[in-house]
C-alpha cells in the first residue's frame, strides 16, 4: 500500500508498486485530465507535478512516490494564470496534449518567472503537440511571464510547496 | 469524392421543421427519406417524436438559451463553433446564449462524416437557410405578440425588434405555439445574409470547446468508464491481413496480478484476422499481460514485405505508361512526347507516414438490452457502423456509436477499425470492455499514408515551347480498401480509381497536353490498409506537381513565379464555376502575385539560404482553397541539414467563417506540412512499420518552430475548407527553397540531410 498526496489530499493505493502513476491517477482515482500518449516519457501528455516539478507519470512507478505531493491539471482548479492565457490565446485544437502542456509550462514558470524564447523552447520541446499548436503555446507562456509580479510570487520556488504548485 | 459529398449534403433538399416542443422551440431538418410524406402530424408532433434528421438541429429553451446539436466530430477544428455561428448569425442570436453539443449516431440519422475539410463547406448553405427559417418564424410569432407587422421586424441580440418595441426570443418561445414546416423549395428561397449585415460570421470569436480543454474536463474516448468494465489490450498480429492464430501460451501472463484471460477473436466482418485480446482488471495489467503472452501464428503472405519492395513496384508501375486509370487526358501527350525535341523526367517518392494521433485509438463497448453501444471518438460513424453490426452479428439499428472529443483525427479516425476488436471482445466475455491500444499497438495497426512513387515527364518542341506534362502516381488506395463504392470511373471508362489518391494532380495550370494516371500499388494494398492522412491526395501529389513545376521553370530559365503565372490563365476548364470555384485559376494567380510582394521575392539572401515557392488548390477541384507558400530555408553545406527560418502562407478560402479558428487550423496544417517535409517518415520492415513510438518517430516539436506569417485573402466568396489545404504547398516550397539555396534538387519525402548532401553540386 502506498500513501501519497493527490491535489492536496492524502490518499492510499493498493496498486502494484510497478504500476505507472498515470493509471493510478486516471483509473483508480478517476482524474482523467492527465492523458496517455506514448508511455515512454517522450510526449508529455501525462505530465503532473511531483513535489512541484513536472514529471511524466506514465514512467513513474507508484512505488517511487511514497509520501510525495502529486498535483494534476485538476489540482490547478482553473485558477492558474496559464489556464486563462490558454483560453485567451485559443491554444487547444484537439486538446489532448494540453493538460500536459499546461503542467509543463507551470513547471517552467515556477522556476523561471521570465523565461527567454530559447528557454521556453528548450523547456517545452519534450511535450509533443500533434495538432502543432506550438506558436500559441509559446505566446500564451510569454504572456503570463510578462504579467505582474504577483505571478512571480506564486511561482517563487523558495516558498512552501503548497504555493509553488501555482494554486493560490 | 463527388458522390460522397452529394450523399452527405443531401439535407439541402430536405424540408425543415420548426415547432414548440415541451416548453422550448425545436428546429430540425426532416428525415431524408420521403421527407414530405412522413410529415403528417405537423412539425411539433414530428419534432417531439424525434422524427427528424439530426445532422444538425437546434433548440431554444424558454430562457432563451440556444443549443446547437452538431453531429460532426470535434477533433480540434472547432467545427461546432463555426456551424453554430452560421446558424446564430442568421437567427440574430446573442452569441453568449449559444451552446453546442456533439451528438451520438443512430443509424436512422443522417450521413455522418467529418473529413476532407468539408464541414463548413457542406453546411454553409443549409445552415444559413435553417437559421433564416428560424428567424422568420421567431419574427412572425414576435410580431403577433407585439401587435406589429412582421415586415417591420428584424432580429438582433436574441430579440425580435420593431422600431422602439422589442421582445426577447425567450418570451416568444414561452408564449408562442409554433408549428411550421418549410418545404425544401421554400427553404431554398432563403439566401445567406449579405456580408455587410452579418453579425457573427467572419468576426472574432472564441471557440466553445476550448475552456474544457484547459482544465482536464474535456471527455475523450479514452476517458470513458462503463460500470463493471474489463480492460483489454490487443495483441496485434505480424501481418495486417491473413494471420491465423495457431496457439496461445499465457503461462507468463497468468503471473500478472488481475489478469483475466485472453480471447482469440473471430471477426465475421473480416476487418481483423488473427487477433488476440488480453484482459485484466486494470489497463496496466492488460499491458503487462500483453507483453507476457506468447501467440503463435500462421502469418499472412506479406510477412516479409519491405518499404523498398513497395517503392520498387511503384517505380515499375509509374514507368509503365500503360498502367493505371486515366484521370486527366487533354490533348495528345503521346504525340507530344514523340515530337519533342527535349524532355525532362523526374521521379518523386514519399515514405510511409504514421497518423500518430496523440490519443491512441481505443473503444469501449457494452451490450445492453439487445443494443451494442460503442463509445469512442470517430470521424465517419456511417462507414463503420455497418461493419460493427456485421462483426457482432446484429442489425444496424441495434448499434449505437457514442461520440466523444477526438484526441486527434487527421484521417486516422475516418476508419473505425479499432471498434471491431473491442466489440468482439465485449461480446465474447459478456461484460463491458474498454480496449486501449498502446502507442506501439496503435502504430502497428495504423492505416498509414501509403508510400508513393510519381513519375513526371515534360516535353518541349524545337522552339523550346512546353508541349505538355505527363504524370503517373502509384500508391496504396484508401478508398479501395475502405469504401470502394466511392471510386469513380476513369475518363476513358476503362477502370476505376481512388479520387483521394490523385486529387491535386488535376491542377489549375493550363497545358495543351496533359495526362494523369492514377495507379494502384497492389503490393502496398496487400501489405496494409492504406489510410487517408491530413490533406490526403494533394498532400503527396502536390509534392511532385509543385517540385516539378520548379524544375521545369529552371530548365526554361524562367523565374518560378513568372513561369507559374504564365500557366494560370484561367482558360477553359480552369475558368472556375460559380459559386464555389468562381474566378478559377485567376484566384491562384492573385495569391501568387500577392505573396511575391509580401515576401520580397528576389531579395538577395546570405550564402546557403534561399526562398522557395509552391502553390496549392486545396483538396479537390470542386472545393478549391487557393493557396501559396514561400519557405525561407538555410542549408548547412557540411551536413545537408535544413533549417526553416520562415514559412509565409497566403490562402483564399472565400469567406472566413471563424477567423481565429481558420488561423489555428492553418498554423497546424502548415507545421504538419513542414513535419512531413523534414521529420516524419517510417518504413515497412517485415510487413510492418518499423517506427512505433517517439524514440524513433519524430514529428516536429517546439524547438523546430519557424517564424510563421499566415494571412487570408479578404473576400466574401463561398467559404471552402481550411483544415488541410495549408499543408500541401509546404514540402515543395521547402524543396524548391533548398534548390535555390544550394542547388540541390531533392525528390524524396521526408527530405533527409544525407539526400540534400548527395544532391549538392560539387
Ligand atoms: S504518455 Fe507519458 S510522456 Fe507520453
Ligand atoms: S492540441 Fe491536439 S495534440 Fe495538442
Amino acid at each position: 500500500m502506498i500513501e501519497f498526496s493527490l491535489n492536496g489530499k492524502k490518499i492510499t493505493s493498493d496498486a502494484e508498486a510497478d504500476t505507472p502513476l498515470l493509471w493510478v491517477i486516471r483509473d483508480e482515482f478517476g482524474l482523467k485530465g492527465t492523458k496517455f500518449g506514448c508511455g515512454i516519457a517522450m510526449c508529455g501528455a501525462c505530465t503532473v507535478h511531483f513535489n512541484g516539478s513536472p514529471v511524466r507519470s506514465c514512467s513513474l512507478p507508484i512505488g517511487a512516490i511514497a509520501n510525495a505531493e502529486i498535483r494534476t491539471i485538476e489540482g490547478l482548479e482553473n485558477q492558474h494564470p496559464l489556464q486563462k492565457a490558454w483560453v485567451e490565446h485559443q491554444v487547444p485544437q484537439c486538446g489532448y496534449c494540453q493538460s500536459g502542456q499546461i503542467m509543463q509550462a507551470a513547471g517552467l514558470l515556477a522556476t523561471n518567472a521570465n523565461p527567454s524564447e530559447e528557454e521556453i523552447e528548450a523547456y517545452m520541446s519534450g511535450n509533443l503537440c500533434r495538432c502543432m499548436t506550438y506558436a500559441r503555446i509559446k505566446d500564451a507562456i510569454k504572456d503570463v511571464a510578462t504579467q505582474s509580479d504577483a505571478v512571480v510570487q506564486i511561482y517563487n520556488p523558495k516558498l512552501e510547496s503548497e504555493q509553488t504548485q501555482g494554486v493560490s | 469524392m463527388t458522390r460522397l459529398r452529394k450523399d452527405s449534403i443531401e439535407h439541402s433538399r430536405r424540408s425543415f421543421l420548426i415547432g414548440s416542443v415541451g416548453s422550448g422551440l425545436l428546429m430540425a431538418f426532416a428525415p431524408s427519406i420521403n421527407a414530405l410524406e412522413v410529415i403528417t402530424g405537423g412539425a411539433s408532433q414530428q419534432l417531439s417524436g424525434k422524427l427528424f434528421s439530426p445532422t444538425v438541429w437546434f433548440e431554444i429553451d424558454n430562457n432563451g438559451a440556444i443549443l446547437v446539436n452538431v453531429a460532426r466530430a470535434e477533433m480540434g477544428q472547432h467545427v461546432g463553433t463555426a456551424i453554430a455561428r452560421i446558424v446564430a448569425d442568421e437567427l440574430g442570436a446573442d452569441w453568449s446564449h449559444v451552446e453546442i453539443k456533439h451528438v451520438d449516431t443512430d443509424p436512422k440519422w443522417g450521413y455522418m462524416v467529418t473529413g476532407g475539410s468539408w464541414s463548413v463547406f457542406q453546411t454553409y448553405v443549409p445552415m444559413s437557410q435553417a437559421g433564416a427559417a428560424g428567424r422568420t418564424v421567431l419574427i412572425e410569432a414576435g410580431a403577433k405578440l407585439l401587435g406589429v407587422n412582421a415586415h417591420d421586424c428584424t432580429t438582433q441580440n436574441s430579440m425580435v425588434v420593431a422600431g422602439s418595441q422589442s421582445i426577447s426570443f425567450a418570451d416568444v418561445v414561452k408564449s408562442g405555439k409554433i408549428d411550421r414546416v418549410f418545404s425544401a423549395d421554400e427553404l431554398a428561397e432563403f439566401k445567406p445574409k449579405s456580408p455587410a449585415s452579418r453579425q457573427l460570421i467572419a468576426k472574432p470569436s472564441q471557440a466553445l470547446d476550448i475552456p474544457a480543454k484547459t482544465n482536464g474536463t474535456a471527455e475523450y474516448g479514452i476517458d470513458v468508464e462503463l460500470e463493471n468494465m474489463v480492460y483489454a489490450r490487443p495483441v496485434v498480429p505480424p501481418t495486417r491481413h491473413g494471420s491465423v492464430v495457431k496457439g496461445v501460451d499465457d503461462s507468463d501472463a497468468k503471473k500478472v496480478k488481475g489478469y483475466q484471460g485472453y480471447q482469440i477473436l473471430n471477426d465475421p466482418s473480416n476487418t481483423i484476422q488473427g487477433w488476440v485480446t488480453v484482459l485484466a482488471d486494470s489497463y496496466y495489467g492488460a499491458v503487462k499481460a500483453g507483453n507476457a503472452i506468447k501467440v503463435e501464428y500462421d502469418v499472412g503472405e506479406t510477412a516479409n514485405v519491405s518499404e523498398q519492395d513497395i517503392i520498387s513496384q511503384g517505380e515499375a508501375l509509374a514507368k509503365d505508361k500503360t498502367s493505371g486509370t486515366l484521370v486527366v487526358e487533354k490533348g495528345d501527350i503521346t504525340a507530344a512526347a514523340k515530337n519533342a525535341k527535349t524532355s525532362l523526367e523526374s521521379v518523386y517518392r514519399t515514405s510511409s507516414v504514421l497518423h500518430f494521433t496523440m490519443e491512441p485509438v481505443n473503444a469501449a463497448v457494452e451490450f445492453k438490452d439487445g443494443v451494442c453501444h460503442v463509445h469512442c471518438g470517430n470521424q465517419w460513424q456511417s462507414l463503420f457502423l455497418p461493419v460493427v453490426a456485421k462483426a457482432v452479428g446484429m442489425s444496424e439499428d441495434k448499434v449505437i456509436i457514442h461520440q466523444y472529443y477526438l484526441g486527434g483525427g487527421f484521417g486516422r479516425r475516418l476508419a473505425g477499425d479499432y471498434m471491431i476488436p473491442a466489440a468482439l471482445t465485449a461480446q465474447a466475455v459478456g461484460k463491458p470492455v474498454k480496449l486501449v491500444f498502446t502507442r506501439e499497438d496503435d502504430a502497428r495497426f495504423d492505416c498509414v499514408r501509403s508510400p508513393s512513387v510519381q513519375q513526371m515527364n515534360a516535353y518541349w518542341n524545337a522552339e523550346d515551347k512546353l508541349l505538355g506534362i505527363e504524370h503517373g502516381a502509384a500508391a496504396g488506395w484508401p478508398t479501395l480498401a475502405m469504401a470502394p463504392a466511392f471510386m469513380p470511373d476513369g475518363v476513358d471508362k476503362k477502370g476505376k480509381y481512388d479520387p483521394f489518391s490523385i486529387a491535386g494532380a488535376d491542377h489549375w495550370y493550363t497545358l495543351d497536353n496533359h495526362r494523369v494516371r492514377a495507379i494502384n500499388n497492389t503490393l502496398a494494398q496487400k501489405t496494409f490498409v492504406p489510410g487517408w492522412l491530413r490533406a490526403v491526395g494533394p498532400g503527396w501529389t502536390g509534392w511532385a506537381v509543385e517540385s516539378f513545376m520548379d524544375e521545369v521553370a529552371h530548365k526554361q530559365n524562367v523565374d518560378p513565379i513568372d513561369f507559374r503565372l504564365s500557366l494560370l490563365d484561367a482558360s477553359g476548364k480552369n475558368a472556375g464555376e460559380s459559386p464555389v470555384s468562381v474566378g478559377g485559376a485567376k484566384r491562384l494567380a492573385k495569391v501568387l502575385t500577392d505573396i511575391r510582394k509580401q515576401t520580397n521575392w528576389g531579395q538577395s539572401l546570405p550564402k546557403n539560404q534561399g526562398l522557395g515557392i509552391a502553390i496549392s488548390s486545396g483538396q479537390e477541384r470542386d472545393m478549391p482553397t487557393w493557396g501559396a507558400c514561400v519557405a525561407h530555408v538555410e542549408v548547412d553545406p557540411e551536413t545537408g541539414a535544413v533549417k526553416v527560418h520562415k514559412l509565409t502562407g497566403l490562402l483564399d478560402c472565400g469567406t472566413v467563417v471563424h477567423p481565429d479558428g481558420a488561423l489555428a487550423q492553418t498554423q497546424g496544417s502548415m507545421l504538419w506540412g513542414m513535419s512531413l517535409a523534414l521529420f516524419e517518415g517510417t518504413a515497412f520492415e517485415k510487413g510492418q512499420v518499423k517506427d512505433t513510438n517517439l524514440n524513433t518517430y519524430s514529428p516536429l516539436r517546439m524547438n523546430n518552430l519557424p517564424e510563421l506569417d499566415i494571412s487570408f485573402v479578404q473576400n466574401t466568396e463561398f467559404p471552402t475548407g481550411l483544415g488541410e489545404p495549408g499543408l500541401i504547398a509546404v514540402a515543395p516550397a521547402i524543396a524548391n527553397a533548398i534548390f535555390n539555396a544550394v542547388g540541390a534538387r531533392v525528390r524524396d519525402l521526408p527530405i533527409r540531410p544525407e539526400a540534400v548532401l548527395a544532391a549538392m553540386p560539387s
